[in-house]
């Protein structure tokens, strides 16, 4: 299992790993898949802007999302096939000041990738409760979970090269 | 195959010197034991406080010294105010926190369980700060307690994006305390906003001079 912390990016095209990013808050994780190059990656993206700080890539959505994009290209993935889902981006607490940086997170993230011509499939974002978002590279199932929950399906799984690219799920 | 490449970079090394960690880490030593007082008075039970530490850590390593990222806990959340700003945060494991309700009389996840744990935050965090204002004659007011369960990563990892603005080093103060004769521990944790951790250390004569 790879985790991809606060700022911090996974890729991998292995079929038995699993990506995931654990107990998000008011961060957002980023799931993209490619289904036919059996390639995935996921970032855990901490804050909206980099504001030019380019000391970590993967904490910010500017920098994040061309980051990603551009390891899941070196692995392998080709971008029209490109399948997004994201998760996290909760209000977890009420602060002083009523900055709500998950919904900040949000809307930075969905106009990156906006920006790089990707629309988001499946998304499970807002709300109050934490979320862990994970990516099974076997079959490419994108899930996420909320604390006392059952994981709830973003990306229907199906194996790389088996199935049409048209077929409905399996 | 995977790649990995981002996991070197968030190690960066304390910019912290020992002597001011060990400085923290008696302030966090002497405030607990105020807090572990006012616990043991409020139970009627005996209460241990483990060592405390001090860390200074990016925010990814700083989650994962708390513990399993998605423990199921009730975490307490008292912001501070006055000469310094942060978080005083409680975490207490989800069924622990039921043992802890039934030690006060009350039924958890009720509304009157939900209220006796935020009553329990607030008192802790009163004694710990009036025990770290004494040390350094701060003033240092909490907020109302504000109640949240859910997985631990998410509650620390929401929290320390504010303390640590944006910095890549959160500050963490930790103690353990334990109420013997169940298995009941509560982590007390104080967040400073990052930006002040001099204003604690000067009073100790161990601020950093000003860049």
């Amino acid at each position: 299992m790879a985790s991809a912390r606060m700022g911090e990016m996974v890729v991998s095209s292995d079929p038995n790993e699993e990506l995931v990013a654990l107990g998000l808050g008011s961060c957002i994780g980023l799931a993209i898949v490619d289904r036919t190059a059996g390639v995935a990656g996921l970032a855990h993206i901490v804050l909206p802007e980099s504001n030019d700080r380019g000391e970590q890539l993967g904490k910010y959505a500017d920098t994040a999302i061309p980051e990603l994009i551009t390891r899941l290209r070196q692995a392998g993935a080709v971008e029209r096939r490109f399948e997004t889902a994201i998760a996290g981006g909760a209000r977890m607490f009420e602060m002083s000041g009523g900055l709500d940086i998950g919904a900040r997170n949000e809307a930075a993230v969905r106009s990156a990738l906006a920006a790089a011509h990707l629309t988001v499939r499946a998304a499970k974002t807002g709300g109050t409760t934490g979320r862990t978002l994970k990516v099974t590279l076997s079959d490419l199932t994108v899930t996420v979970r909320s604390a006392g929950e059952q994981p709830e399906t973003l990306l229907q799984g199906r194996a790389p090269r088996f199935t049409p690219a048209a077929g409905a799920a399996r | 195959m995977t790649h990995d490449q981002s996991q070197e970079k968030t190690r960066v090394s304390p910019s912290l010197s020992e002597t001011q960690l060990d400085a923290l880490r008696e302030l966090a030593n002497i405030a607990s034991g105020t807090a572990a007082t006012a616990l043991s008075q409020m139970l009627a039970r005996e209460v241990q406080i483990s060592v405390p530490r001090a860390l200074a850590l990016a925010p990814a390593d700083a989650v994962d010294e708390c513990g399993d990222p998605e423990q199921h806990v009730a975490g307490v959340v008292v912001p501070i105010q006055g000469d310094i700003d942060g978080i005083v945060l409680l975490l207490i494991p989800y069924e622990q926190a039921e043992i802890l309700c039934a030690l006060l009389g009350v039924e958890a996840h009720t509304e009157v369980g939900d209220s006796a744990l935020r009553e329990i935050g607030n008192i802790l965090a009163t004694s710990y700060l009036n025990g770290l204002g004494a040390m350094t004659s701060m003033e240092l007011e909490p907020s109302p307690p504000q109640l949240h369960t859910d997985m631990l990563a998410a509650i620390v990892s929401s929290l320390l994006i504010g303390t640590a603005e944006g910095d890549d080093l959160a500050l963490v103060l930790d103690s353990e305390l334990d109420v013997s004769g169940d298995p009941c521990s509560i982590s007390f944790l104080l967040l400073p906003t990052s930006g002040q951790i001099n204003d604690l250390l000067a009073p100790l004569g161990l601020a950093e001079p000003s860049a």
